[in-house]
């Protein structure tokens, strides 16, 4: 798409500025509303996205791919094949073999493997298509979760959510296109950078939704300007601003007159859909959530991780208000639960102790969230997706120590082959798609690239993730890169 | 012959001769060349359609161009042909010429099929004319004309925030070339245009990445400034940035200079390999350093050769070997830096090593043994003698104090080139990945854009040279483009960021080649190229519009008016500082840390927190304010501003709700309404036409402050009734009551002035 349609989108976007026969308007947040320029390229099987991060990345050999193997080698020498030509994050020379640390068994009608962590999610299994052979080329967080979200390790580009907004608008006006939660009581390791626009005009920026102070950044009126005052301040600007596009004939003068009529609405919409205590018990019961909780971890200056108990709501909350959000509207809803990397080098970051309790954090949470829009009849056009930016190994971190100490183990960056998952919006439920080999090290079939998972994203919001692209710097950019290799995965396909 | 086709050839008939490169070659690039371009890998059937000889050559019984006969040229035959294994470019490629561009390829070969370059790689020569003559011609093409000059006090808002990023201060009747002069020579010049080369060199005050700690990058900052304000040429500003450090004894500020490619990011996380990062800040300075200067894209010639514009992924390689050769490797510490430690600070460093040293060796002495770093963390209370533990932890704090003193010191990355006997084999990175590297390459600069100029080395300092060569055709256009876009609100070649040949052709040629003579054969002085175009009548039009103004040139692309646009990120904010006399002007040193909203900085490791400054620091110019990479200054990314990842070229304007938000409620704002109240309460005149004045720098007209007046009394009405509200508003702006004011009436202006600082023309520039 060049700048020029860009433009010409935003003039035809809405009556108001068709009518007012003025001539081109800069980019408007308005240009992302009312879906009936914005249509799919293809059909479309999801309407919205809400993207669940596990920022840091949960090991998959302790959630859903069950190597029993690993049982025969614990605590052993790694075989050579494990470390021949590789590159590690921290592991140097020979590292111990660790076996999976919890039980697993196969759950629902499908007959998944899934460990005992999980045992609300196992209940709505049948509902997921879970994908064990996701492999990426980055094994450093911030460049893995740029890639993951971004297409691209390197800063700069637009974030997935950025691009279905950019493609297909929001349907809510007087809310945001692309919403951000976080939770964990971190940023994720790559900052901002993961919702930001990129190369893309800064209105299909991801807009950070907090659930401490102002929702949205400056979102309140002062203390002591109550919304009579604010009304009546805005109506002598807009008094003004109409005088000053009389005299100018500037269509930008409208566009402006519109965002702060915009700005005045979002002061009460968003906090409105921010306010999960409007949610009956019975729901707030379903995710786990609680109103107003605030969590330590939230705003204490030191290791976070210490902080974290398993019933903690705070992931729970952003689940319900991902819900809110996008049945009011919102297009993307992003979520990163920052606290995964477990490396074992303290219990913080440790498998044994810190992994059950972020899996308790989330597995209540997110099967209520599937099971809350399945009974709105949401999750058909819904489409979740979960998992983190690479795997772990199958080994233990040699540098942090090689036996079994309470509170110390851990695994490294495993960017060879990890599991991810998505449900609804199209997809099929209780597959699992790929096979990794016995030690879950490599796929041995069916691998699935980033670019994969990306492609098949876009496909199921109707955008077709080969000819959707922006142009820039002389270059079509596309999320799924300038190459072809990303493959829709038409196995998950309902 | 279809009818429509009858009639646009009798259509076209009448219409000037076709011109290869401005109306062929963009439709060449655009849909053959991906397959039959400069990239050998990508191209298919062997054939290529970006070389004269190649296209012209008969081949496989058939010609691609064969002058002065399309039907005979199987790039016309092809393009119309019903059979869909001949038809170009092929279904699968998703790409269809319009009728319209058929035509174009059909005329040109029937017209000779004349070749030539593409546009902007040709010399720049001055045409004749003056920027008001080369508008004047494309206006008259449209039928308009120049409209006439905006008023004195529009003009002088204008001229003041377009050279200094601050509404003017003086007030006298100086004629208009004195005021340009004047705020040429003002030491704002420098911090408002220091911004561009902010953004182009993609400056941040932290590292970028998970870590995204800080680091020191403040004095290249005030060194562009400095270099701006004394008008250094664009050639030496080039030189010193780029090769400093190579230069014969070089000063102390020509090494600061080399920051400039020092702020590409480096990674501290752990468990990174750090010549991963140190390769891509390499690929980022080739990139960024093509951009900045030749407005070309070299990305994607790391992987393959460039599918539109001659450069090949050797050439790439070459130009990367010559920067590949700088010590800094990803390191933790930032080295190489340059310090530069006050006495004091050198006293204090001395002093600190010495103690550090005695009580090194008295633990020696005492220990029996020479403790190492890693010694001292081992204490154990149980083992160690009370005396030993007692000076283990002396040596620690000791330690500690040493490291704090050097941390005070002021030191900055900067580039130095390896010794000879250390240079690094750049290789060609197989499909940009730089754990697959091939063929050693040797270190050149881009083949198509002429050779290093006589006698240059073949190092940073040829490269810096070759960059503002005379011959090289795209410096001077593109920075005169960027110039003019700054000043017009659009570039005459829209995308900025892309000279080649996919980028947009220049609305205006012949004025884009005037300005761009002007400014190399001026000895490349940004001041005059500035005066040059201010000093226009193009410039200085007013810019109210007309529909039919609107129709014939919809987004003043061709000057056909005054450019009226809304301001940027900083200009925004120091605007509002400087209307309402709160602004400092305190300049250089390091960022300062203006309020926001608290809790924004929870990044995953960097322990820094932000502490909002208290008395000047919370006022000074918004290019002073600290930017970090992953949290950036909220205020400035709503409204378009940079994070410093990578090099931006342009700021896309957008207006947005959360622009509105900023505006009527980040603290720095009600801070300013709150000052300018007490200023248009303190001004003897009626107070809300006296804020229009002040804010908006012209006298307000009859009645245009009446809206404003009621606000007041309504809100005024409503604050008597809850005086709580008054002095909570008052309270939130930290401002005290002037004297002989009621609370009511105060709080009252104060939502005045919120008001005033909201208006659209108070935003924009007229």
């Amino acid at each position: 798409m060049t700048p020029d349609l860009l433009h010409a989108r935003a003039v035809t976007r809405r009556h108001f500025f068709q009518t007012s026969g003025l001539g081109f308007g800069a980019l408007a947040l308005n240009s992302l509303m009312a879906d009936d320029l914005k249509r799919p390229m293809i059909p479309a099987r999801a309407k919205r996205v809400i993207y669940l991060h596990m920022a840091g990345s949960p090991s998959q050999l302790e959630m859903f791919d069950y190597k029993p193997e690993l049982q025969k080698l614990h605590l052993k020498d790694a075989p050579a094949s494990f470390l021949e030509g590789k590159r590690f994050a921290f592991i140097k020379g020979v590292p111990k073999v660790l076996a999976a640390q919890f039980k697993f068994a196969q759950q629902g009608q499908s007959g998944q493997w899934m460990s005992e962590l999980m045992p609300q999610l196992a209940k709505v299994i049948d509902k997921i298509s879970v994908i064990r052979t996701v492999h990426t080329d980055q094994f450093n967080h911030a460049p893995a979760q740029l890639f993951v979200h971004t297409g691209s390790p390197r800063l700069g580009s637009p974030s997935i959510g950025s691009w279905a907004t950019y493609g297909l608008g929001s349907t809510n006006e007087d809310l945001p296109g692309f919403v951000v939660l976080l939770s964990g009581g971190k940023t994720p390791d790559a900052g901002k950078s993961l919702w930001g626009s990129g190369f893309l005009p800064s209105v299909y920026q991801g807009v950070q939704c907090r659930t401490t102070g102002d929702p949205v950044l400056y979102l309140s009126d002062p203390k002591g300007m109550d919304r009579v005052m604010r009304r009546r301040m805005l109506d002598a600007v807009a008094k003004m601003n109409e005088a000053e596009h009389a005299r100018s004939g500037d269509a930008e003068t409208l566009t402006r007159i519109a965002q702060y009529e915009l700005a005045y609405r979002m002061q009460t919409s968003v906090p409105d859909v921010m306010d999960i205590s409007k949610e009956p018990e019975h729901v707030l019961k379903l995710y786990g959530a609680k109103p107003g909780y605030v969590s330590p971890a939230e705003t204490s200056t030191d290791d976070v991780r210490v902080l974290y108990k398993g019933d903690d709501p705070t992931f729970a909350n952003n689940c319900l208000l991902a819900r809110r959000l996008i049945e009011n509207g919102v297009r993307f809803v992003q979520l990163y639960d920052w606290g995964w990397d477990h490396h074992g080098s303290s219990p913080g970051e440790s498998i044994d102790e810190t992994l059950p309790i972020k899996c308790q954090q989330i597995d209540r949470a997110i099967s209520g969230l599937i099971l809350d829009l399945e009974q709105r009849g949401l999750l058909d056009d819904t489409l979740i997706v979960w998992g983190g930016e690479f795997g772990r190994t199958p080994m233990m971190q040699n540098n942090v120590r090689s036996d079994l100490k309470k509170g110390f183990v851990g695994r490294d960056h495993h960017p060879y082959a990890y599991t991810m998952w998505m449900a609804g919006g199209g997809i099929k439920g209780g597959v699992a798609l790929g096979q990794t080999d016995e030690f879950g090290y490599y796929p041995v079939e069916n691998p699935v690239g980033i670019r994969d998972l990306q492609a098949t994203i876009l496909h199921q919001l109707g955008l077709d993730p080969y000819r959707f692209h922006f142009s820039y710097q002389g270059l079509d950019n596309r999320l799924i890169g300038p190459t072809n290799e990303g493959k829709v995965l038409k196995a998950l396909l309902a | 012959m279809s009818r429509a086709l009858v009639l646009l050839l009798a259509v076209s008939a009448r219409a000037e001769p076709v011109d290869f490169s401005r109306d062929v070659l963009p439709i060449l690039s655009a849909n053959c060349f991906a397959c039959h371009g400069p990239d050998e890998k990508e191209r298919k059937a062997k054939l290529r359609l970006d070389v004269e000889g190649d296209a012209k050559r008969a081949r496989d019984g058939e010609t691609p161009v064969l002058a002065g006969k399309p039907e005979q040229s199987s790039v016309f035959t092809r393009l119309v042909t019903k059979d869909e294994d001949e038809l170009m470019p092929p279904p699968e490629s998703h790409k269809t010429l319009k009728s319209a561009q058929i035509e174009l390829v059909r005329r040109w070969i029937a017209e000779g099929a004349k070749w030539g370059r593409h546009w902007s790689f040709e010399p720049v020569t001055r045409p004749q004319g003056t920027i008001d003559s080369l508008v004047k011609e494309k206006l008259t093409e449209k039928k308009l004309t120049l409209r006439p000059p905006a008023s004195s006090a529009t003009l002088a808002r204008r001229l003041s925030l377009d050279l200094t990023g601050l509404p003017p201060t003086d007030s006298s009747d100086k004629d208009y070339e004195a005021l340009v002069d004047s705020l040429l020579a003002s030491k704002a010049f420098g911090e408002h245009w220091a911004r561009l080369w902010l953004d182009l060199a993609r400056y941040a005050d932290t590292k970028g990445y998970e870590k995204d700690l800080g680091r020191t990058m403040w004095p290249w900052r005030d060194w562009v400034v400095d270099g701006l304000n004394a008008d250094m040429p664009l050639d030496q500003f080039t030189l010193e940035q780029l090769a400093g450090d190579l230069l014969p004894n070089p000063t102390e500020q020509q090494l600061i200079a080399t920051a400039f490619h020092r702020n590409t990011m480096s990674n501290d996380e752990g468990g990174t390999d750090n010549e991963e990062f140190r390769v891509a800040a390499v690929k980022d300075r080739v990139d960024t350093t093509i951009q900045v200067w030749m407005g070309l894209t070299m990305g994607c010639a790391k992987c393959h050769s460039h599918k539109y514009d001659p450069i090949s992924n050797e050439d790439y390689y070459r130009l990367y070997s010559i920067l590949n050769q700088t010590q800094d490797a990803d390191l933790p510490d930032d080295s190489p830096k340059l310090s530069k430690p006050t006495p004091e600070q050198t006293k204090a460093v001395e002093s600190a090593t010495k103690k550090l040293n005695e009580l090194r060796e008295q633990l020696a002495k005492a220990s029996g043994k020479d403790l190492k770093d890693k010694d001292l963390e081992r204490e154990d209370p149980t083992t160690d003698k009370p005396e030993i533990a007692k000076l283990k932890a002396e040596v620690k704090s000791a330690r500690n104090a040493l490291k704090a003193a050097n941390e005070e010191i002021v030191a900055i990355p900067i580039f130095r080139e390896l010794p000879t006997a250390k240079q690094r084999v750049t290789k060609i990175h197989n499909r940009g990945n730089f754990l697959d590297q091939t063929a050693p390459v040797t270190p050149a600069v881009l083949p198509a854009f002429g050779k290093l100029p006589e006698g240059a080395p073949l190092n940073r300092i040829g490269l810096a040279k070759w960059l503002v060569n005379r011959d090289n055709p795209l410096t001077p256009r593109v920075w005169a483009n960027r110039v003019w876009a700054r000043l017009f609100g659009i570039g005459l070649v829209e995308t900025e960021e892309d000279f080649g040949a996919l980028g947009t052709p220049p609305s205006n040629p012949k004025l884009l080649d005037l300005l761009a003579a002007e400014y190399r054969d001026g000895g490349w002085s940004l001041k005059k190229l500035l005066k040059f175009i201010v000093m226009s009548d193009t410039y200085r039009q007013a810019s109210e519009t007309t529909p039919a103004l609107r129709e014939a040139d919809p987004r003043n692309a061709l000057a056909s008016r005054g450019a009226r646009y809304r301001l940027s990120a900083e200009v925004v904010r120091d605007q509002a500082l400087a209307v309402s006399g709160l602004l400092s002007r305190k300049m250089g040193g390091p960022p300062v840390m203006p309020p926001q909203p608290a809790g924004l900085w929870r990044s995953t490791y960097s322990g820094k927190t932000w502490i909002d400054a208290e008395g000047e620091d919370r006022h000074r110019r918004g290019l002073y304010t600290y930017l970090k990479r992953t949290t950036p200054y909220p205020s400035f990314i709503t409204f378009d501003g940079g994070s410093g990842e990578v090099c931006q070229i342009r700021r896309i304007r957008t207006n947005t709700p959360l622009q509105a938000l900023v505006t009527l409620n980040d603290p720095v704002y009600l801070e300013a309404a709150a000052a300018l109240a007490a200023k248009m309460i303190a001004s003897g005149s009626e107070p809300a036409a006296a804020g229009l004045r002040i804010a908006l720098c012209r006298p307000a007209k009859p009645d245009e402050a009446k809206p404003l007046i009621t606000l007041f009394a309504d809100a005024k009405a409503d604050f008597a009734k809850h005086p709580q509200q008054a002095t909570d508003l008052i309270a939130t702006t930290r401002s005290k009551l002037p004297q002989g004011i009621a609370a009511p009436d105060f709080a009252a202006w104060i939502v005045t002035a919120n008001a005033i600082l909201n208006l659209d023309e108070f935003l924009t520039r007229n």
